[in-house]
């Protein structure tokens, strides 16, 4: 096992089980619209990716998951770990056949959900050692155990396990010791996969908020050259500006040639403005989740269909969403109403089960809105209505949004 | 063949044509058609689904239209009259709608075709601690009991338009009612169905005032003697206002004068088994309601019966398969082989057993559009056996070919809810285990570690034996 870096140089073209086009790129931001062909299919970025988290996206079934346009969604490896476990996997045949979708997955290394676990949970050159939660035996997770796990789960896109910290901690030293392990965890991935001419390995940028140590774990990573390249650590709770010069930064320095997917990104703005920085894939449980809360995601923002004020609300979800929840019945959907999902909300399945409909829907359809947009070449007129329909007038943008928007070349105030 | 109006002019819209009356004596099996102007037809007996605050429970609108056949509904109003706090008036009244459209249909966002069935309570019903009184009955809602008048009633029927309404009765729902009680109960719901039908279709309200919903008259789960008065009323006077009867037992069957022996009988007796629901067909039930069908699928189990039954089974076989079990862990078999339902063209057993033990919803849909598809076949398969002439046989064999009861819950199903039991009271168990302890600092910092990142059920051991990660020696 080795725990020391060897110099980028050493390192030979990895397998890769992918084909990546840029279609158009934008040509004032560094938003790029672009086919990603994977195993099970070609998916168009820039995508929002649904995260059905145990091999199932919250109540609904494939087909109506296939109407909503999704050709990649998430599933959590820590989760599948546990239930239904290798072996089940192992004997079923993978993910893909344990739920019946034939489409294409991603799994993440399930390190991330040790950042949670952290109280519990102590990083060392090995692995994640934790305690474990039910009887509390002490446990340890290597790269090797998650590429294994993911071999096993046959995901079309599989994680390298990082050394996961909060952003927003304060230890310097850590942060750094952190992005230099993700870098050997790498080489142990890569060393461990069995597959990968038919899964790829994505690599996992870390640095923290530092730019200096993020393009130091660029350099180090693009040097390996996986098929893909994730940003991660972000959407820890820094605030808006820092996340979005770690993507821009990164953005400025990744390949061209491959995928950028920005983990853990879910807000509608945070997926636009992220776009522009030049990212092509993001994934999030908030939409989903915040459905069966009751709030449904709209170009005006997200509403809690819970409150009173829509209990007599007869219009659709969102006027001319083209979800199958919201369009009319005479158009061949189900002309379901606000009034009747605050009805169902928080009181039975079938409202959650209509709202993630919706929200899986919109977010994909406003990501293949915005592929649109850049595809013609009017990515910044797309911008600014975006924008607009969010927040009204355009004083009440956000700075964080107006700033990262002119680090690209695009002025929300201006005339 | 005999076929005639069930109504006299008003109830036109509703057709229902017995098939086989002519040669089957009175008490005995009933293919039928009922039939509702612009409304799909319902071949009988048939059972009628039951809906939750106007949905199939865990089947979204889409699923149903796609992956199902159900075409009729049992509504509940008390689903839907909670008085909101700022708001008097229950939204379903404000539901906007055009002349020839139905209310309840578009709040609950069903297609125009499928036939709903309006009755005061849920199928089942909670028991609720108020009494009914002489004119109201007590009815849950979703932020309490309260009483609804039986004015109320008459004012929801003429605004929500359902395609059948089920008369109000004085039910006692939980226990066997008492003499004065029953004497109380027959008064009541007479009064109440004399009330109702005059304020609904009487001489004295304008001729397009009068609701087009079909009025299915309630008889008490009481013996004849008990309720002959009332009975004698709807032979005669109340005649020409009933559509149809609904029963509470299936006792009841046997009770119904002859002169309305052609109005069809819709029974809310919740059969515990499908032997219940042949014994009722047997006796001349056209629709039924099943709560068991939703019961197996939350339980996690598959239905596995069919009508007839194979012939060549040595042993009872179960009625339900309990996909909890850890056998089918690794079973990519579909739940029936050759089932034509989307659950087993679409899924296998492995799955539905992850899905249950990582508590996912979809589960519950898989399994009610299997149980339902199943309960499809069996009354298709019981219509064409009376066809046949060979019903009384086929029950004999499907007795001896299968066990005697629905097996016993192992599994966790769905959150249970207020309509799925009655309020808990002092010194009960909570209804569902507790999930957060957001006052208590131990039990918040164990909801931390388990809540947002599901934590293994799972010892060390297991972990290992998964493969997630390996046992250390401290």
């Amino acid at each position: 096992m080795s725990t020391t870096s060897t110099p980028p140089t050493e390192h030979t073209s990895m397998p890769s089980a992918l084909k990546f086009d840029i279609h158009a790129k934008c040509s004032t931001t560094k938003a790029r619209a672009s086919i990603l062909r994977l195993p099970h299919g070609a998916v168009s970025l820039p995508i929002f990716m649904p995260v059905a988290t145990q091999a199932s996206l919250k109540g609904l079934t494939y087909d109506q998951l296939k109407q909503t346009g999704c050709m990649l969604h998430l599933n959590n490896t820590y989760h599948l770990g546990l239930k239904p476990g290798q072996a089940v996997l192992d004997k079923v045949g993978g993910a893909h056949k344990l739920q019946g979708w034939d489409r294409n997955i991603l799994t993440d290394s399930g390190g991330f959900q040790m950042v949670s676990l952290l109280k519990l949970a102590n990083v060392t050159e090995e692995g994640v050692r934790f305690l474990s939660p039910h009887d509390g035996s002490p446990m340890l997770l290597t790269p090797e155990h998650s590429i294994s796990l993911q071999n096993s789960i046959g995901s079309d896109i599989i994680m390298q396990l990082d050394d996961v910290i909060a952003t927003t901690s304060p230890d310097h030293a850590r942060i750094e010791e952190a992005m230099e392990r993700s870098v050997r965890w790498l080489d142990r991935c890569t060393a461990a996969h069995k597959y990968p001419e038919r899964q790829n390995l994505f690599c996992i940028i870390q640095g923290g908020l530092d730019l200096d140590l993020r393009r130091k774990c660029c350099a180090e990573m693009v040097a390996r050259d996986t098929p893909g390249i994730a940003i991660g650590g972000l959407s820890g709770g820094e605030a808006k500006e820092d996340f979005c010069k770690v993507v821009d930064t990164c953005t400025g320095l990744l390949p061209e040639g491959k995928p950028r997917y920005v983990m853990g990104v879910g807000y509608p703005e945070d997926l636009i403005v992220a776009t522009a920085l030049g990212a092509d894939m993001f994934d999030c449980v908030w939409p989903t989740r915040t459905a069966r809360f009751g709030n449904a995601v709209t170009p005006n923002g997200s509403l809690d269909l819970r409150h009173y004020s829509f209990a007599d609300d007869f219009g659709p979800v969102v006027e001319g969403c083209n979800c199958a929840c919201c369009t009319p019945r005479d158009k061949g959907g189900l002309g379901i109403t606000r009034a009747y999902i605050h009805h169902l909300a928080s009181k039975e399945t079938v409202g959650a089960h209509l709202l993630t409909i919706h929200n899986v829907h919109y977010l994909l359809a406003l990501m293949g809105s915005a592929r649109q947009a850049i595809i013609e070449d009017r990515f910044p007129a797309f911008l600014r209505e975006f924008f607009s329909k969010l927040y009204g007038d355009k004083s009440n943008s956000p700075e964080w949004v107006v700033g990262a928007l002119r680090r690209v070349g695009v002025d929300l105030l201006a005339d | 063949m005999a076929s005639l109006d069930t109504g006299p002019q008003h109830h036109e819209t509703m057709n229902f044509t017995l098939l086989n009356q002519a040669t089957v004596p009175v008490m005995a099996p009933r293919l039928g058609k009922l039939a509702i102007a612009g409304r799909k037809a319902i071949s009988t007996p048939h059972y009628i689904p039951l809906s939750t605050r106007g949905a199939v429970a865990h089947i979204a609108h889409d699923i149903m239209r796609d992956q199902t056949t159900i075409s009729s509904l049992y509504v509940g109003l008390e689903d839907f009259i909670e008085t909101l706090p700022k708001k008097a008036i229950p939204p379903i009244y404000k539901t906007p709608t055009e002349p020839h459209e139905s209310a309840i249909h578009k709040f609950i966002c069903m297609p125009e075709d499928t036939l709903l069935i309006m009755g005061p309570r849920r199928i089942p019903p909670i028991i609720c601690p108020p009494t009914n009184t002489p004119n109201a009955v007590a009815i849950l809602t979703s932020v309490g009991f309260r009483h609804m008048t039986g004015e109320e009633y008459i004012g929801a029927v003429q605004k929500l338009k359902p395609d059948i309404v089920v008369g109000l009765a004085d039910l006692v729902v939980g226990q066997a009612p008492g003499v004065k009680r029953r004497m109380k109960m027959v008064d009541r719901t007479h009064a109440f169905t004399m009330d109702v039908t005059e304020e609904l279709y009487g001489e004295g309200v304008a001729e397009d005032k009068r609701s087009r919903a079909a009025y299915f008259a309630p008889v008490l789960p009481l013996e004849n003697t008990q309720q002959s008065l009332y009975l004698e009323e709807l032979e005669d006077e109340l005649r020409p206002y009933i559509s149809g009867l609904a029963l509470y037992e299936a006792a009841s069957l046997s009770i119904v004068p002859e002169s309305l022996g052609e109005l069809p009988r819709l029974l809310f007796s919740a059969p515990a088994t499908p032997q219940d629901v042949l014994r009722e067909v047997s006796l001349g039930a056209d629709l039924l309601t099943i709560p068991f069908m939703g019961e197996t699928s939350d339980a996690g189990m598959a239905l596995t019966f069919t009508f007839p039954a194979p012939s060549s089974t040595a042993e009872p076989q179960p009625l339900a398969m309990d996909l909890w079990s850890s056998t089918f862990a690794t079973d990519t078999r579909p739940l029936i082989k050759g089932c034509q339902c989307y659950t087993c063209q679409k899924h296998h057993r492995a799955y539905i057993n992850h899905l249950l033990s990582a508590k996912e919803m979809l589960a519950w849909t898989l399994l009610q559009l299997h149980n339902h598809h199943v309960m499809d076949l069996f009354f298709s398969g019981i219509r064409e056996s009376i066809q046949r002439g060979t019903f009384e046989t086929d029950v004999q064999t499907f007795e001896r070919a299968y066990e005697s009861k629905l097996p016993e819950k192992t599994g966790e199903g769905p959150r249970l809810r207020g309509y799925h039991l009655p309020p808990s009271g002092p010194y009960q168990p909570k209804r569902n285990p507790r999930k957060y302890g957001r006052l208590d600092d131990a039990a918040e910092k164990y909801a931390e570690s388990t809540s947002s990142v599901a934590t293994p059920d799972a010892g060390a051991n297991e972990l290992e034996e998964h493969g997630f990660a390996e046992k250390t020696t401290p």
